[in-house]
């Protein structure tokens, strides 16, 4: 298990007119092993960027980030990232798309099929190995890459806005797989959306960021028991805390 | 019913064009300018047959194909690697494109000239220090093989880089947080998904090679091949061969395109559907 911290990390983009955006502006966060941090914000608050900083996909400008107080250079092997959509390949099955990462991840050839089997089954797709994702709808789509991502073992789970293209119905029944799949396999998960419901929903914690520059106005535990009910008086409570947080510039 | 009907659409036309060719053959009744269908029929229904001391129908086909065949494949060796450099390191396509661009708007027939200076008629053989190999090898000019080289060249390589540089990102980003290897990416990740288009600048440069062959074939200097046929059927005014020459250059293109058509749809059938 694994701590990951953000120490006074920053991303400038330089602009077509020499302007430079600061995506993210002196980001101080500390997330615990095994935690469930859900980031919301408004369009531009830099946090997919955040996500890809982590992942290692896009370099810092400045700060440091640290897993167990070792510094992270280059890609970040303790982590993958689980994006919106169309992330499949679509010349691998789908149980080709979970093996991919699991020989990536050294796993031996005679147990990948195994394994493979045994994660498509965890998101609820037993009977779609063969399938080809393109045969897939949206939210199948989205459990394969939860498979795929679980298949390379990752410490820390990113996921931008893995539900974010999907319907209601759908996107609550995901919802609950990840908790589940969460609960039984302990990783943490940072969960970019810009859904408070969603957030709210699934996380222990949420970190609400805002524009320009991008940066964490609130940190907010949650503290209520799961299954959650989102009709509930505090659950709505909450809700209208961080719309309103989001909504009035911080 | 429907469907019968359908299927025999296409050939209402085809079957409409012979029947308007014979009256036309019939009514001018000079086979030195326009052949009878049934003329053309016994050229092609006889293809082992000697035809005018120049070989039979099917060696000069043979002859065409395997030229053709030949320098497609150097094309396709170095072209495809070549396109896989240029699409993935900007270094290579900033050497290389401006050469590229440079040469690209030069059609392949005129190139016919200058490889006849160059190469005159040098055999492939010959390159190796053998006058006759007594294969169909003594047939194939490296001229030939150049111009056909030429004719493949840009649709092999400009679809390559298209292709790979059309590579979706978050294809590459994904397998790059699944760990995967530069190695492993281009393997499992750039090939596959520039496939489809690859296998587009195959079909068009075959396409091109064997339209530039003919070309090259009906010039001096040549001894063999459908090109050949054409040109001396015509000096002889044998116009059934002719025409019959014409007819199996038009099957033979078509096949070609065919059978890489399979191919094609075979690596890219998730492409349609995907977008």
């Amino acid at each position: 298990m694994k701590n990951l911290v953000l120490n006074g990390v920053s991303r400038v983009f330089s602009g077509e007119d020499e302007r430079e955006v600061e995506a993210l502006f002196n980001l101080d966060i500390k997330f615990s092993a095994g935690e469930f941090v859900s980031i919301i914000g408004p369009t531009g608050c830099g946090k997919t960027t955040l996500l890809r900083l982590i992942s290692g996909l896009e370099p810092l400008t400045s700060g440091q980030i640290l897993i167990d107080d070792k510094l992270v250079k280059g890609l970040n092997r303790a982590c993958t990232l689980v994006f919106q959509q169309f992330s499949l390949f679509p010349w691998f099955s789908v149980l080709g798309n979970v093996t991919f990462a699991l020989e990536m991840k050294g796993i031996d050839k005679s147990r990948q099929h195994q394994e493979a089997s045994a994660l498509l089954k965890l998101v609820g797709l037993e009977g779609a190995a063969k399938a080809r994702p393109y045969e897939l709808s949206g939210g199948m789509q989205q459990r394969v890459a939860i498979a795929r991502a679980l298949a390379y073992d990752p410490e820390i789970l990113l996921m931008d806005e893995p539900f974010g293209a999907l319907d209601e119905k759908t996107r609550h029944k995901l919802q609950d797989v990840l908790l589940d799949i969460w609960q039984e396999k302990r990783k943490t998960i940072l969960f970019v959306t810009h859904n408070i419901d969603e957030a709210v929903y699934l996380a222990d914690r949420i970190v609400v960021m805002a524009a320009e520059p991008g940066r964490v106005v609130k940190d907010i535990p949650i503290t209520l028991p799961r299954p959650r009910n989102r009709l509930s008086e505090e659950f709505t409570e909450l809700h209208i805390r961080i719309r309103n947080l989001i909504e009035i510039p911080g | 019913m429907n469907r019968l009907f359908r299927a025999l659409q296409g050939f209402i036309l085809p079957v409409l064009f012979l029947v308007v060719w014979e009256v036309w053959a019939v009514r001018l009744d000079n086979p030195a300018l326009v052949p009878r269908v049934e003329a053309v029929l016994g050229v092609l229904f006889h293809p082992f047959s000697e035809l005018i001391g120049t070989g039979t129908l099917a060696w000069n086909t043979a002859v065409s194909l395997f030229r053709v065949l030949f320098g497609f494949t150097i094309a396709v060796i170095l072209c495809v690697p070549l396109g896989l450099c240029m699409g993935t390191s900007q270094t290579v396509f900033r050497l290389v494109n401006p050469l590229v661009e440079l040469f690209r708007p030069l059609c392949p027939i005129a190139w016919i000239p200058f490889a006849m200076a160059f190469f005159g008629v040098t055999r492939v053989p010959q390159l190796f220090g053998v006058r006759y190999s007594d294969t169909i090898l003594d047939s194939v000019q490296v001229g030939m093989v150049f111009i056909i080289f030429w004719g493949g060249l840009f649709p092999i390589l400009l679809n390559t880089i298209y292709g790979v540089t059309g590579v979706r990102s978050l294809w590459i980003e994904t397998a790059r947080t699944l760990g995967a290897t530069r190695r492993r990416i281009f393997r499992n990740v750039i090939l596959p998904a520039a496939l489809p288009a690859i296998m587009t600048g195959l079909r068009v440069g075959l396409g091109i090679s064997w339209m530039v062959i003919i070309a090259a074939e009906m010039l001096p200097g040549s001894d063999s091949g459908i090109g050949y046929l054409i040109m001396y059927s015509y000096e002889l005014a044998e116009m059934q061969i002719l025409v019959a020459s014409m007819v199996v250059i038009g099957l033979i293109g078509l096949a070609l395109n065919r059978g890489l058509e399979l191919v094609s749809l075979r690596v890219s059938r998730w492409q349609p559907l995907e977008r």
